[in-house]
């Protein structure tokens, strides 16, 4: 064998040894599943994740405390809505109401069959105004003519031989009951040259009563404006 | 002959020795270039050894062979990886191949010599 040939075969076989001993160090070495620079990166990366999780975590209770505070509002507010649309209601007559107040009756005296003694004696519409006009100086806060409730659109008109309220004809004898002081609407009426001698002396049959306990029936019509539209503020 | 082997055990133990000492660890990225490195050297050594008893042996395309093999193993699975191509797959078969293939002639020629 030639030194040439012998000088190759150490070579070869010295780096063959190296790098298969080193070869055979890294596998050992990294004989976790994972290399080892992905595994530190993978490390930190769930530390970063773990990190964020816990913000995100914080994030979502203050975000869960706010919504229960926001639905608590809402809920408050809510309540607070429907009572003022419940008061409103009642303001306005779309809701039954019941309470102290007046009954006031107003007949015609019996007459016979006299036709101009009946025209002219009868209740006649100006009587229930001037009786209605009376009981709201006197603090009346609810009125109703027959189980029709005085509404701010409401009219008190004689149409024919009839009076109609709420364009609905009310009958003789008219019972008009308002809600308020008892004591005050009362005297209102029947004070010494009031409202119910003026009647009487009319020749209608006048009745004022105290009442402990009154109920009015809700307006039943259509409230529906059709012109007035409410101003925004600001405009 | 046996000189040759005994050089060759002494090269080899003192190529795992100082291996094994190297304070050098490649990291594992590498490890796969350095294996097909290894598949092709021992490509070269299987190969000389088949050369040798065929009587072709050169000490030249021994070395260059050895050197230049392992090299281009490792860039082409490199190249492979850049491209997305399993290069890698093709230069293990290939010098598997091979690798079994002188193996079988150096059997053929030890037991066909006797």
């Amino acid at each position: 064998m030639k030194s040439k040939v012998k000088v190759s075969v150490i070579i070869i076989t010295f780096f063959m040894g190296l790098l298969l001993a080193l070869q055979v160090r890294v596998v050992q070495y990294n004989a976790s599943p994972l290399p080892y620079s992905r595994a530190q990166e993978l490390t930190k990366e769930l530390n970063q994740l773990e990190e964020e999780c816990k913000l995100l975590r914080a994030e979502a209770r203050d975000l869960k405390a706010k919504l229960t505070q926001a639905q608590k509002g809402y809920a408050q507010a809510e309540s607070a809505l429907k009572s003022e649309l419940e008061k409103v209601k009642t303001q306005a007559g779309l809701n039954p109401v019941t309470g102290p107040g007046v009954k006031v009756v107003l007949k015609n005296i019996p007459l016979g069959d006299n036709e101009e003694y009946r025209s002219l004696f009868s209740v006649r519409d100006e009587d229930i105004l001037k009786v209605v006009n009376e009981l709201r100086a006197a603090g009346a806060e609810a009125i109703s003519i027959n189980g029709q409730r005085l509404m701010p659109t409401s009219e008190i008109r004689l149409a024919g031989s009839f009076i109609n309220v709420n364009l609905v004809r009310i009958l003789p004898p008219y019972e008009i009951l308002a809600f308020g002081n008892p004591e005050t609407m009362a005297n209102a009426l029947s004070i010494a040259g009031g409202l119910v001698e003026y009647l009487q002396d009319w020749g209608v049959q006048v009745t004022v009563e105290k009442m402990q306990e009154l109920t009015v029936p809700a307006y039943s019509g259509n409230l529906e404006f059709k012109y007035a539209v409410p101003v925004k503020e600001g405009e | 002959m046996w000189i040759g082997i005994w050089l060759a055990v002494i090269g080899l133990l003192l190529g795992v020795v100082l291996g094994l000492n190297i304070p050098v660890i490649l990291p594992q990225i590498y490890a796969k270039y350095m294996g097909l490195a290894i598949l092709a050297a021992l490509d070269s050594v299987i190969g000389g050894i088949r050369a040798m008893q065929e009587e072709k042996f050169d000490n030249t395309i021994f070395l260059s062979g050895f050197f230049v093999n392992a090299l281009l193993a490792a860039g082409l699975a490199f190249v492979g990886e850049k491209l997305a191509v399993d290069l890698y797959l093709a230069a293990v078969v290939a010098f598997g191949v091979r690798l079994f293939q002188n193996l079988a002639t150096i059997r053929r020629y030890i037991f066909g010599k006797k």
